[in-house]
């Protein structure tokens, strides 16, 4: 039987360690739901810019931007990879990256120019890891993605899209579908490929009937929408990767909690069971002594 | 007599509030918005967006986007959209200095450049 004293110094140990769990696992449900509101307002955006797409092909405008159309060769492509920062939260860089490897090695077969971006440290360490070299690596992705930051990004991509510099934009990031449920998807970013995500419904068809005015044009109109629309579009991988982060801790700590808790309990049972038969072990010798002193 | 404004960017709701009138700052030029305006999308530029409420005037620097005006209500999407009071007129005239200096070897450079131009100008315009 194992020493009493060294079990219960483990148990102390764990029972720590759970503590510390715990802390996690609340915190990142604070900052899910924090990530979550952000989430949701910018769907209000994205929403609205679907509106003003719809609207202007309902004025019968051909929805034709050079950001929209495929290249006929394409020679350079760009992958970026959403990580996190930290670690602890399961499977979710994993994942990630157990995505892009494929897409990447898939890519470099055809294409003779790709360079890959990654966001967060987790990925920068685990392609360094699997021998794929990276470019830029951008470490200031929090829990909060400001939209600052990642028009700095979408500009950057933007211009050398413009430029000829690169004719595709591939993003890895975990989508988040609910809490339940996020998936590790590829997302082609450019060429945009559609504007709207889905098809305009037939719900709003009675405002979509009103006479706009375009100012000054509808063509003008659609030469900003097409940028801002990769730009949304950007954020939003981004809000949700860090959503679907916070979404992986929370479960990760959750389980981890538990975890230490059965532990705690089969420990303790084992300890009392050392602690029992210590004692047993004490009086037998103090019954012995007796008896041989009275013998 | 009142007019919602709405001003959305992509991190939150920045303004709901009822006015008298609004200026937008469109590409082109000012617009003048009060209630009962026929429907209209149009494309913002780098500029000052003005509200006028019951509580005084409100001036806040939009920075391109679209508007769109519908009933009486005018959805204001812009990437970002900062009270005047906030802004710092030296750092505007630096980045208006950094977008002078950018290269423009070819016509999509030239766009790239115009644009920081423009923006640039409209933020040292809405600091004053």
């Amino acid at each position: 039987m194992a020493n009493a004293r060294a079990l219960d110094k483990r148990r102390k140990s764990i029972k720590n360690i759970r503590k510390i769990t715990r802390t996690m696992e609340l915190i990142a449900t604070a900052r899910y739901k924090k990530a979550m509101d952000r989430a949701a307002a910018a769907t209000a955006y994205t929403d609205q810019i679907t509106k003003i797409v719809g609207r202007l092909a309902a004025a019968g405008l051909d929805v034709a931007h050079p950001l929209l159309e495929q290249r006929e060769k394409t020679n350079s492509a760009r992958v970026l990879v959403l990580t996190s920062n930290r670690g602890l939260c399961g499977g979710y860089n994993g994942s990630v990256l157990r995505t892009a490897l494929p897409r990447i090695k898939e890519l470099q077969a055809s294409i003779p120019n790709v360079t890959i971006d990654v966001a967060g440290k987790r990925g920068v360490n685990g392609l360094k890891f699997r021998g794929v070299e990276t470019d830029e690596q951008h470490l200031g992705f929090e829990d909060q993605p400001a939209y600052d930051e990642v028009e700095k990004i979408a500009e950057s991509y933007l211009s050398r899209y413009i430029t000829g510099e690169i004719d595709r934009l591939d993003v890895v990031y975990t989508r988040f579908i609910s809490t339940g449920k996020q998936i590790a998807t590829i997302e082609t970013m450019l060429p945009l490929g559609s504007l709207a995500d889905e098809p305009a419904t037939d719900a709003d068809d009675e405002q979509s009937k009103t006479e706009y005015e375009f100012l000054p044009s509808a063509e003008s109109i659609l030469e900003e929408v097409v940028p801002t629309s990769f730009k949304v579009r950007l954020f939003k991988c981004f809000l949700d990767a860090a959503v679907s982060e916070q979404v992986a801790r929370m479960i990760a700590m959750k389980g981890a909690t538990e975890s230490a808790g059965d532990m705690i309990k089969q420990l303790s049972m084992t300890y009392n069971r050392a602690r029992q038969s210590q004692i047993t072990g004490e009086i037998m010798e103090i019954i012995g002594g007796v008896e041989a002193l009275e013998g | 007599m009142t007019i919602r404004c709405v001003v959305v960017t992509p991190e939150r709701t920045e303004l709901d509030r009822e006015a008298e009138s609004v200026v937008l700052p469109m590409f082109d030029g000012a617009l003048g918005v009060m209630k009962g305006r026929a429907p209209m999308i149009g494309r913002l530029g780098f500029g000052t967006l003005q509200l006028q409420t019951a509580a005084g005037p409100e001036r806040y620097y939009v920075d391109g986007g679209f508007a769109q005006v519908e009933g009486d209500v005018v959805n204001i999407l812009t990437a970002r959209s900062i009270a005047v009071d906030l802004l710092d007129s030296d750092e505007a005239h630096k980045a208006l200095a950094d977008a002078q200096e950018l290269p423009s070897k070819n016509p999509e450079q030239m766009q790239l450049k115009e644009t920081a131009v423009r923006r640039a100008r409209g933020q040292v315009r809405a600091a004053k």
